[in-house]
């Protein structure tokens, strides 16, 4: 059997370079996640809550939101450094790219559950004396978090989508890995499939994830979410 | 200014290589054009088996739609160029060969035929079934109760997910410059290599971007509000 054979040269052979690759995907997108997840709290709050900087919120969202990924990525890798002395590291450009490309896509999700919220909650709030930070962490955030948690999932399926380009910039991703072994060998077939494979298996979990959760806390909350 | 942002912000060299920049957007756009129309077709097919009575065929067209969303774009075009003619050769027992623009348009049609699927799925589900019955009743075949009673409707319902998509699809014919298609980021990289000077190419890509899908996504959705709102107001 070629197949099995090419599978065992290419695939087998090279499984240690694949999990570290593996590994390095799974290290940008968390830290890549978990930026996104703050910086696009902080801009959906000045967005809903402070008069004139809200603009710049406005101009910072729709300006990632319809720059490419592959253009941004490009950008903060070359022209960053420069102009503004950051990221100096290109692991450090993918994890930046990555995380301003989803806060954008994350403050209007935050957005439209904070307003998808009745306005009696805060009112119920302020007239029972609790405090207006107190109202924003412990009545309205509780109720968006469950709201917005199955698009915020499935914004981490697109961060990992959106990680195989990371190979780009010569960050030693999964689909660096792969390409590198196709280069050697000029053997495609097994690698790309395998490695199409495995990116497919983990999005599709995490999609997987995002939609129990969309499917459970409806039922359990009667939460419909905000599209 | 430091005189990295001066630079960042000085649009001369951008605008000096204007002729192949359109080209490559050109480029771009064509990518776009060719690659929507080419997945709306299995998108159509799989929404309706979807909907239809054959257990294999939906687990095939679920299938199928998972595949397609759940595939990163970068890893399906690369497959497309590189894997697909070698299995296609194989099996033909020929050389086969596909030119990158070819594979640019059919990665990115299937990338997406799974979004549209799903969505126009969604808009034929969202058509109360009293309608399809109620054409029924008065003599009208089911191909033409499709035509003037369902698709109406269920395309108004979609326009705004549709038009997200076709967005993400422009926004996606950018990495068609990494199988070596000629579009805007190869000739910014071709032209950044020459000039040694990125900044300014970059940034006016990125700026590029921005305006052309705001302005277009502004521009349809002025065109279409009046279709969309017809009989509704």
């Amino acid at each position: 059997m070629a197949f099995a054979d090419n599978f065992n040269r290419f695939v087998l052979a090279n499984l240690g370079p694949l999990f570290a690759g593996l590994w390095v995907t799974v290290y940008v997108c968390f830290w890549a996640f978990l930026l996104a997840l703050v910086l696009g709290a902080v801009v959906c709050f000045i967005r809903l809550r402070i008069p004139l900087l809200k603009y710049v919120a406005i101009a910072y969202v729709e300006f990632f939101r319809a720059t490419p990924i592959l253009v941004q990525l490009l950008w903060v890798n070359y022209v960053w450094p420069e102009v503004f002395g950051f990221p100096n590291t290109v692991v450090g450009a993918g994890i930046l790219a990555l995380a301003l490309q989803s806060s954008g896509y994350l403050a209007e999700t935050f957005r439209a559950g904070f307003e998808g919220l009745p306005k009696g909650q805060r009112e119920a709030a302020d007239a029972i004396g609790i405090s207006r930070w107190r109202t924003i962490w412990r009545v309205e955030v509780p109720q968006v978090a469950l709201v917005v948690a199955p698009m915020v999932i499935n914004q981490l399926a697109v961060v990992v989508k959106s990680s195989t380009l990371v190979s780009v910039i010569a960050i030693a991703d999964l689909m660096y890995a792969g390409l590198k072994i196709v280069n050697q060998w000029y053997e495609p077939i097994e690698v790309l499939t395998t490695i199409a494979l495995a990116y497919f298996v983990l999005i599709f979990a995490i999609s997987g994830v995002a939609n129990y959760a969309y499917v459970h806390f409806q039922t359990k909350f009667g939460l419909v979410a905000q599209r | 200014m430091s005189p990295a942002l001066r630079q960042m912000l000085d649009p001369t060299l951008f605008w000096e290589y204007r002729a192949v920049l359109l080209q490559g957007l050109m480029q771009n756009l064509s990518i776009f054009a060719e690659s929507a129309i080419l997945a709306t077709v299995p998108a159509a097919i799989v929404a309706v088996v979807q909907r239809g009575r054959i257990a294999p065929l939906r687990w095939i067209a679920t299938g199928y739609t998972e595949l397609c969303r759940n595939t990163p774009e970068y890893v399906l075009l690369v497959w497309v160029y590189f894997v697909l003619p070698l299995v296609i050769s194989k099996v033909i027992g020929s050389r086969f060969r596909l030119d990158p623009h070819a594979a640019a348009v059919i990665g990115l049609g299937v990338a997406y035929s799974g979004f549209m699927a799903e969505t126009l799925r969604a808009g034929l589900r969202s058509i109360h079934p009293g309608q399809a019955e109620a054409a029924a009743a008065i003599g009208m075949s089911p191909f033409k109760t499709l035509r003037r009673i369902i698709l109406p409707q269920a395309l108004r319902r979609i326009l705004p997910d549709l038009v997200n998509q076709l967005v993400s699809l422009f926004k996606s014919t950018t990495i068609v410059s990494l199988i070596t298609v000629q579009d805007i980021m190869y000739q910014v990289s071709m032209i950044s290599v020459a000039e040694m000077r990125p900044i300014p190419l970059y940034t006016g890509a990125a700026v590029l971007y921005c305006v052309v899908i705001i302005l277009a996504t502004q521009l349809f959705q002025g065109l279409t509000e009046r279709w969309r709102k017809r009989g509704w107001s």
